[in-house]
């Protein structure tokens, strides 16, 4: 099943999506763009909007305002949507039957040879139980089975909402290589969904991250990391701090004086810094690059954009307490 | 639409819920058959005679029995819907066939071809009991005329269920909700209330239940409709609650 039309670039553009329930705004105005050829992670806190969004990408619900279209066409256009969009949503099936006469339904329904749910069986390392009850899975085999379904069609785009849930931590390796395979090197367009940027961060090529049902930031990866503040910013130690000052700002970098004798120097590299400190003789003691961290900067978008903020102290200071219990 | 009916009949024979509903109404059709034959001729506490083997007001009775049924293929019809909704599949489903309507139409029609064998099966199993019982008992009813009409509408009427049922599960979604509630309709409702209530007991024969009576009673044949007129009338409940069903429940978010 690898037909043409299945490696068919597809772009998913999100244009002024809005969706209220009741007093509750979960979607505003959020406009965002996924690219074919690369993994897109869709980010924010949980009760961010992430999950009505994706459903309301892909009709399942419907949308106060906007539009959410493949190549165009919104979802229900689609002709044959199976075998263009994959979506791995909660995990749903019938407890009694096999998780291989799951696949055949939809096999069936899309039009598919019943060859291909025994494919995707194998493709995601299920093979060995696609005869048992999908209701003795383990989360991690729900999980497999809600990818196997997306695969089903061959489907040039793949959507999924926190896949990583109840994958242990060989699982989630797995994920991460399998979805950078199908959007690398199948050039599919893959949009993930995670309330944690560490869980995707190695996997992702771009980030939509969003708060409160808006928009925060939709940038590459790369992007993120040096449009945030840390960026360039250069500490630099010395008990000459005056001097050292002087002697960068006259090279044209910003300076800020933080305390016990660190200079924050921003615009400029450590080897710039140490040879300007170097030409104008002062004595060094400390010489770094500030990285702050993924994961930081996240945070730092999304603090206080939570629908249903906690207001415990270590919660809203320590951005890796963040909710784990899903992980 | 043929590809989504066969997904139904696969969705169908994939667990065991048609099994158990089958083997529960061939019980059901084969019990009544039973115990109609034995207590045929009897009188009863009322002091009214039950018709006796031989008779055709016997036959026609005893062949009238898998009506009875009706209410698991129903069931049957409801779950098929519901549990689209109670286990979640409704959204691999939609997210395959976004025009739900569709899904909806490809069930009406996959459960009314399913019945067809299934009603078939309870019919025999109905004429097999009736047949040696009646037998044994000394006139086994000859599968002509009259006694061949009821059951045509007892097997009709099977069907037609199944596919009310679909359209109701459209309806409520809920499949608790949408099976007690078809029986307390069924059995309270049409079955005592309206009836004991003189001013509206006419209505009843415009009903589900006295629609079903028509196609297939021979006893208390009071005021009725004709057969195709009660078969007719049946299917349009069906329909009628499929299309309000796709209309306002169906198409509802799917959260």
């Amino acid at each position: 099943m690898s037909s043409p039309s299945a490696r068919q670039p597809v772009r998913v553009e999100v244009r002024g999506l809005s969706k209220s329930f009741g007093a509750v705004r979960a979607v505003s105005d959020l406009g965002f763009t996924v690219e074919p050829g690369s993994v897109t992670g869709f980010l924010g806190p949980n009760g961010a909007g992430k999950t009505t969004t994706l459903r309301m990408v892909l009709g399942l619900e419907r949308p106060d305002a906007g539009t959410a279209t493949f190549n165009g066409a919104p979802y229900a256009s689609l002709p044959e949507p199976a075998r263009t969009v994959g979506a791995v949503l909660e995990t749903a099936f019938h407890p009694a039957r096999s998780g291989r006469n799951h696949l055949r339904v939809y096999c069936r329904a899309a039009g598919l040879p019943l060859s291909r749910a025994d494919e995707v069986l194998t493709e995601v390392g299920l093979a060995e139980a696609g005869r048992r009850r999908a209701g003795g899975y383990s989360l991690g085999m729900r999980q497999r089975l809600a990818l196997a379904t997306a695969l089903l069609g061959d489907p040039p785009v793949l959507v999924l909402d926190e896949p990583a849930n109840g994958l242990d931590p060989e699982g989630i390796q797995w994920l991460r290589g399998f979805l950078r395979h199908l959007a690398h090197e199948q050039g599919r367009t893959v949009l993930v969904s995670s309330h944690l940027l560490a869980e995707v961060e190695q996997t992702v090529d771009r980030v939509v991250i969003v708060g409160a049902g808006r928009l925060v930031r939709e940038a590459s990866i790369e992007q993120l990391r040096s449009g945030a503040d840390g960026a360039g910013t250069v500490l630099v130690r010395s008990p000459d701090a005056d001097r050292l000052a002087d002697v960068l700002r006259a090279a044209g970098s910003a300076v800020t004086r933080e305390d016990d004798g660190v200079l924050a120097v921003a615009g400029s590299t450590p080897a710039e810094v140490g040879s300007r400190a170097f030409a104008a003789g002062i004595e060094l003691h400390e010489l770094r690059a500030q990285t702050s961290g993924l994961e930081e900067i996240y945070f730092e978008l999304t603090a206080g954009r939570e629908q249903f903020a906690a207001h415990s102290p270590a919660a809203t200071t320590d951005p890796t307490t963040e909710p784990e219990a899903a992980r | 639409m043929i590809r989504l009916v066969r997904a139904e009949w696969t969705k169908l024979f994939t667990t065991r819920v048609w099994l158990g509903l089958l083997l529960g109404a061939c019980a059901m059709a084969g019990g009544f058959a039973a115990l109609f034959t034995g207590f045929a001729g009897r009188t009863g506490n009322d002091g009214q005679a039950l018709p006796d083997v031989g008779t055709s007001a016997y036959e026609q009775a005893a062949f009238a029995v898998s009506a009875n049924a009706t209410v698991l293929l129903l069931i049957l019809g409801i779950i098929g819907m519901t549990q689209e909704y109670r286990h979640r599949t409704a959204t691999p489903t939609f997210l395959v066939t976004p025009r739900r309507g569709r899904v909806v139409a490809a069930k009406l029609l996959a459960y009314a071809l399913a019945a067809v064998p299934i009603g078939l099966l309870v019919i025999a199993t109905n004429v097999l009991v009736v047949e040696i019982y009646a037998g044994a008992r000394g006139a086994a009813p000859s599968l002509t005329g009259d006694n061949l009409r009821v059951l045509a509408g007892a097997w009709a009427a099977l069907v037609i269920y199944a596919v009310i049922g679909v359209g109701i599960g459209a309806l409520l979604r809920n499949q608790v909700g949408a099976i007690v509630g078809a029986l307390v309709y069924l059995f309270v409702v049409e079955g005592i209330v309206i009836r004991a209530i003189p001013a509206i007991a006419p209505l009843f024969k415009w009903l589900p239940g006295g629609a079903l009576q028509a196609m297939t009673a021979t006893l208390d044949a009071t005021d009725l409709l004709d057969p195709w007129q009660g078969a007719l009338l049946l299917i349009g409940y069906g329909l009628v609650a499929a299309i309000l069903g796709t209309l306002f429940a169906v198409r509802r978010d799917i959260t």
